[in-house]
C-alpha cells in the first residue's frame, strides 16, 4: 500500500511540474495572469505531494517493508531506528527522490515568498523551477525508481517491478527480511545524519538564484531586482553547502581512517566548485547592487554555480568518476549529461542575447587598483582561477587525457598541494585589503594606516605559533595573512562599536548588538570572515605539521612520536547487536611520561566489509589519532598508525563561527517582515 | 510591432546617453584612468598568467599515467615515471611482514577494457600465459580486502630490478559492488 502511495503522489508531482511548466510558458509569451496563476498553484501543489512520497518511504523503510527493493537494498531487521531514518538517502532512488522534495520546498518558499514583489519575474522563475524539478521527477519514476517490489514471476524468476507483472506473486515476507542487505556500514556515522541533506540542501538551493537570473534575461528586467530577490537564498545555500563540505569532512576523519578530513577526491571537488563560485557571488554582487558593475560576471557566476552543481550530480551519480562516494554505475548519467548541456547553453544563450542588447552594460567604470570593487574584482579572478584548477584537477585533465593521449592519466593530491595554496593565499591577502577599501579608490596611505591595528594584533600570535614550534617560513607567511584577514574583520568590528559608543554615549554591549543589527549584511559578512580565518588556521597547522608514524607492537610494548607514547595494553573481541564483530586494541597515551588517555581504537567487522573507528584525543593544540590498522590472530602483537593532528579542531570551530556569521547575514532585516510578506501571499493563494 | 520599436529606441537613448557621461568624464580624467585601467589590467592578467603557469606545472608533475601492466612492462620509457596500474592479485603470493609493514605480492595483468569485472579478474589470474608483475607496497598494514582475484589499482613506479613500488593501494572485490538482487532462495522457499 505504502509503495502504491508514494507511486501516485509521485506521478502527481510530475504531472503538476510539467503543468506548472507549461502553464508558466504560456503566460510568459502571452502575458496571461490567470494561467501564470495556474502555475503558480500547480508549481505550490509539487512540494505536498512529494513530502507525500517521501513520507511514504520513510515508512516503508521505518517499518521494514522489504518487498519494496529500496528499503531491502539498504535496511535489515538489525538496523536501528535512528539509521531507518538516514537511510532514506543511503543510496540513489531514494536520494534522488530526497534531492527533488528539497527542490521542491526551495521552489514553494521562495514562490510563495516572491510572488507579489516580483510578479513579472514569476513566468520564468516558476518554468526554470519545474524544468529542473520535472527532469529528476523523471529520473525517479523512469529510471531509479524507489518504489520498485521483488515479485516471483510464475517460473520461480525475481522480478523487480513498481507494479505487479503478469501471472506473478509477492514473494516470501520473512524470507526477504532474513536476506536484506543492510545499510552500508560506512553511513553508519552521525554525521551521515547531517551531512548529505546540509550538502543537498546547498545544491538544490542554488536553483533559485539561477531560476531568477533567468527570468530577469527571459524577462528583459535587468536592474538588480533578480538579485534583490535571490540574495538570501544564495547566502542560504552557500552556507548549507559549506556545512555539507565540513561535515563531509569531520565523517572522513572519523570513519575513513586515514586522518585527514580532505583527500582532494573528484567528488569532494564537485561539491566544493559550486561553493567557490557561489563565494565569488555573493561578493561581486555586492558591486552591481552598490555600484552598478559587473552585471555580466555576475550573470555568469550565478549560472556557473548552477551548472556546476548539476554537473557535480552527473559526475557523482553517474559513476563517471571513481571514488569513494560515487553511486554503484548507473544509467542517469546520459539524461544528467544531457540535462546540464541544455540547461548551460539555454542559460548562457540567454546571457549572450540580452548581452549583445546592450541591457548587461555597467553603469560606471573602474576608479582605481586600490577600489573595493577593483579588490572585489581581483578575488573574483582568484576564485575563477581556483575553480579552474579543481576542475582541470578533478576533471579536465582526466577527461581530455583520455581522449587526446595514449595513456589517460589523474592528477593526485600533489596537484592540487601545488596549485591551490598560493591562490588561496591571494585570497587571504584581498580579503584583509578590501575590507579597509573605500568605493571608488583610496590611497596607499589610508590603507596603510587601517592595516596598523590588526597588523600589531597579529604579531603576538605569530610569536606564539613560532614559540609552539611552528618556525618555518612558509608557514608563518601562510599564518600571518590568514590571521591578517582575520584581524581585519574583527578591528572593523570594534572600530564600528567605538564610533556608535563615542558619537551616541552607548554602553558597549549595547552598541555592538546596534551595529549588527543596523548592518546585518557588512557585519555577518566580517564574522563569516572571522570563520574562514579560523579553519583557515587549522587548515595550515593540521596540514603543514601534521606528523605520524606506524608500527606493529607486542603487548607492553610502545612507540613515540614528539612528547607522545602510545602503550599497548590489550586486545579483545565482542560482537555487538547489529552483527557485527568489534576488534578493540586498548592503549595509554602519555605526553612526557604522564598518562593522559587510555584511547579504545577498533576495526568493526561487518559481514560486507571492516571498517577502522581511531581512537582520539582532543585538545585545543592538537587531536591525537590512533588507528588499529592490523593484528594478528590472538592480538598479541598489532600495528598501530598514530598521527599528530596540530589545531585541527580550529576547522570545526571556525565552522560554528561561519555558520553564525551567514545566519546574521541572511536574517531578514526588520523582524517580522518576512512572516508577513509570507501570509500576504499565503492569503493570496487561497483566494 | 510598436511596441517593440518603442523599446528598441528607448534602448538607444539609455545607450547615448551612457557613452555621453563616460565620453565626458574621460575628456576630464583620460590620462590617469587610462593609467589606473592598465594598473588594474596587469595585476588580474599577472594572476591569471600565475595561475595558467600554477595549473601546467602542477599537471607535469602530479601527473600519474593509468596504463595497463603489458604496456608498463614492454615499454621502457615507463619505468621511473609514476603511474598507475591495475591488476589481479594472486592470492598464494600475498606476503605481509608486521615488522617492516611491507606488503608484498603479484599481480596478473587485465585488459584495459572488460565488461564484466569479475570475470576479467578471474581469467587473469587462471591463464599463466598473462603477463605478471612483482609488487612491493611499503608503510601499509595489510588490508582486508587483499585476497585472492581482487583488483589492485596501484601508483608508484617500476624500478630497474622489475618490481613495481607502489606508494598507494587500491582495492575492488567484485562481490562488493554487485547488483542488489535477492537471493535466489527467496524463490525456492516460496515455492515449498
Amino acid at each position: 500500500m505504502l509503495a502504491e502511495i508514494g507511486l501516485g503522489a509521485l506521478l502527481l508531482a510530475l504531472a503538476a511540474a510539467f503543468h506548472a511548466l507549461l502553464a508558466a510558458l504560456g503566460a510568459g509569451l502571452r502575458n496571461r495572469d490567470d494561467w501564470l496563476r495556474s502555475a503558480r498553484n500547480a508549481a505550490l501543489l509539487t512540494f505536498p505531494l512529494l513530502l507525500c512520497s517521501a513520507s511514504a518511504l520513510l515508512l516503508a523503510l521505518l517499518n521494514g517493508h522489504y518487498q519494496i527493493s529500496y528499503v531491502w537494498s539498504v535496511t535489515d531487521p538489525t538496523t536501528p531506528f535512528f539509521y531507518r531514518f538516514t537511510a532514506l538517502w543511503g543510496s540513489q532512488q531514494g536520494s534522488l527522490l530526497f534531492w527533488s522534495l528539497l527542490l521542491s520546498l526551495y521552489c514553494f518558499s521562495a514562490i510563495l515568498l516572491s510572488w507579489r514583489e516580483h510578479r513579472r519575474l514569476m513566468p520564468g522563475v516558476i518554468a526554470v523551477t519545474m524544468a529542473t524539478l520535472a527532469f529528476f521527477l523523471g529520473l525517479s519514476l523512469l529510471l531509479e525508481n524507489p518504489f520498485e517490489r521483488f515479485w516471483l514471476a510464475a517460473d520461480g524468476a525475481v522480478l523487480r517491478d513498481a507494479f505487479i507483472p503478469a501471472g506473478a506473486r509477492a514473494p516470501d515476507m520473512e524470507r526477504l527480511a532474513a536476506t536484506a542487505n543492510g545499510l552500508n556500514p560506512l553511513l553508519r556515522h552521525f554525521g551521515m545524519i547531517i551531512h548529505p541533506p546540509m550538502l543537498y540542501l546547498g545544491f538544490t538551493g542554488f536553483v533559485i538564484p539561477f531560476a531568477f537570473a533567468l527570468a530577469a534575461l527571459a524577462s528583459g528586467d535587468l536592474s538588480a531586482a533578480w538579485i534583490r530577490a535571490t540574495r538570501r537564498w544564495t547566502l542560504l545555500a552557500w552556507m548549507f553547502l559549506g556545512l555539507g563540505l565540513l561535515l563531509g569532512g569531520r565523517w572522513a576523519y572519523d570513519v575513513l581512517g586515514w586522518g585527514g578530513y580532505w583527500g582532494w577526491d573528484p567528488v569532494e571537488n564537485a561539491a566544493l566548485l559550486p561553493w567557490l563560485t557561489g563565494t565569488a557571488f555573493l561578493h561581486s554582487v555586492l558591486i552591481q547592487e552598490k555600484r552598478g558593475m559587473l552585471r555580466l560576471w555576475n550573470m555568469l557566476l550565478v549560472i556557473f554555480a548552477f551548472s556546476a552543481v548539476l554537473f557535480g550530480t552527473f559526475a557523482t551519480r553517474s559513476g563517471l568518476i571513481e571514488s569513494v562516494h560515487s553511486f554503484a554505475r548507473s544509467e542517469i548519467g546520459f539524461p544528467l549529461f544531457a540535462f546540464w548541456s541544455v540547461m548551460t547553453l539555454v542559460a548562457l544563450g540567454l546571457t549572450l542575447w540580452r548581452q549583445r542588447q546592450g541591457l548587461l552594460r555597467d553603469e560606471r567604470a573602474f576608479a582605481g587598483l586600490l577600489g573595493r570593487e577593483s579588490l572585489f574584482v581581483l578575488n573574483n579572478i582568484v576564485f575563477a582561477a581556483l575553480f579552474i584548477a579543481i576542475f582541470w584537477g578533478s576533471f579536465g585533465a582526466p577527461l581530455a587525457s583520455e581522449v587526446l593521449l595514449d595513456a589517460p592519466i589523474t592528477l593526485g593530491v600533489d596537484y592540487y598541494q601545488q596549485v591551490t595554496p598560493p591562490l588561496f593565499a591571494i585570497l587571504f591577502l584581498l580579503m584583509g585589503l578590501a575590507p579597509l577599501a573605500a568605493w571608488g579608490n583610496s590611497s596607499l596611505r589610508s590603507m596603510g594606516a587601517g592595516l596598523r591595528a590588526p597588523l600589531l594584533l597579529t604579531l603576538p600570535l605569530l610569536a606564539m605559533l613560532a614559540l609552539a614550534g611552528m618556525r618555518t617560513a612558509e608557514a608563518l607567511l601562510a599564518y600571518g595573512l590568514v590571521t591578517l584577514a582575520g584581524m581585519v574583520a574583527l578591528v572593523e568590528i570594534i572600530r564600528g562599536a567605538r564610533a556608535r559608543v563615542h558619537a551616541w554615549g552607548e554602553a558597549w554591549p549595547q552598541a555592538l548588538r546596534a551595529l549588527f543589527i543596523r548592518n546585518r549584511g557588512r557585519y555577518g559578512g566580517y564574522v563569516v570572515h572571522l570563520g574562514v580565518t579560523v579553519i583557515g588556521i587549522g587548515v595550515i597547522g593540521s596540514t603543514l605539521f601534521q606528523a605520524e608514524t606506524q608500527r606493529t607492537l607486542a603487548r607492553g610494548e610502545s612507540l613515540t612520536l614528539q612528547h607522545y607514547e602510545l602503550r599497548y595494553d590489550g586486545f579483545s573481541e565482542a560482537l555487538a547487536g547489529d552483527g557485527r564483530l568489534l576488534r578493540v586494541a586498548a592503549v595509554t597515551l602519555s605526553r612526557d611520561g604522564r598518562e593522559i588517555a587510555r584511547l579504545r581504537p577498533r576495526i568493526d567487522v561487518f559481514p560486507q566489509q571492516p571498517m577502522t573507528i581511531a581512537g582520539i584525543h582532543s585538545s585545543a593544540e592538537n587531536d591525537v589519532y590512533v588507528l588499529l590498522t592490523g593484528h594478528d590472530e590472538t592480538g598479541a602483537r598489532a600495528t598501530f598508525r598514530l598521527t599528530i593532528n596540530p589545531l585541527i579542531n580550529f576547522v570545526w570551530w571556525g565552522g560554528l563561527l561561519l555558520l553564525t556569521g551567514t545566519l546574521i547575514a541572511a536574517w531578514p532585516q526588520q523582524a517580522g517582515v518576512a512572516t508577513r510578506r509570507q501570509d500576504s501571499a499565503l492569503q493570496e493563494a487561497q483566494t | 510591432m510598436t511596441r517593440h520599436t518603442a523599446s528598441a529606441t528607448g534602448l538607444r537613448m539609455t545607450e547615448a546617453t551612457w557613452e555621453k557621461t563616460a565620453i565626458s568624464a574621460q575628456r576630464f580624467r583620460g590620462r590617469r584612468r587610462a593609467a589606473r585601467r592598465l594598473h588594474f589590467l596587469l595585476a588580474g592578467l599577472l594572476i591569471l598568467v600565475a595561475s595558467v603557469w600554477l595549473i601546467i606545472s602542477g599537471t607535469a608533475s602530479g601527473a600519474r599515467y593509468f596504463i595497463t601492466v603489458d604496456e608498463l612492462v614492454n615499454n621502457p620509457d615507463w619505468s621511473g615515471k609514476t603511474v598507475r596500474v591495475s591488476g589481479a592479485v594472486l592470492g598464494s603470493s600475498i606476503a605481509w611482514d608486521p615488522d617492516s609493514l611491507t606488503i608484498a605480492f603479484t599481480m596478473a595483468a587485465i585488459p584495459a577494457q572488460f565488461d564484466d569485472l569479475a570475470l576479467a579478474l578471474h581469467d587473469a589470474v587462471s591463464d599463466p600465459s598473462v603477463t605478471r608483475l612483482d609488487v612491493v607496497v611499503p608503510g601499509q598494514p595489510k588490508p582486508d580486502l587483499l585476497q585472492h582475484e581482487a583488483q589492485a589499482i596501484l601508483t608508484g613506479r617500476l624500478g630497474a630490478d622489475g618490481v613495481f613500488t607502489a606508494s598507494e593501494l587500491l582495492l575492488k572485490c567484485p562481490s562488493r559492488f554487485e547488483e542488489a538482487v535477492p537471493d535466489p532462495a527467496i524463490a525456492g522457499h516460496a515455492d515449498l
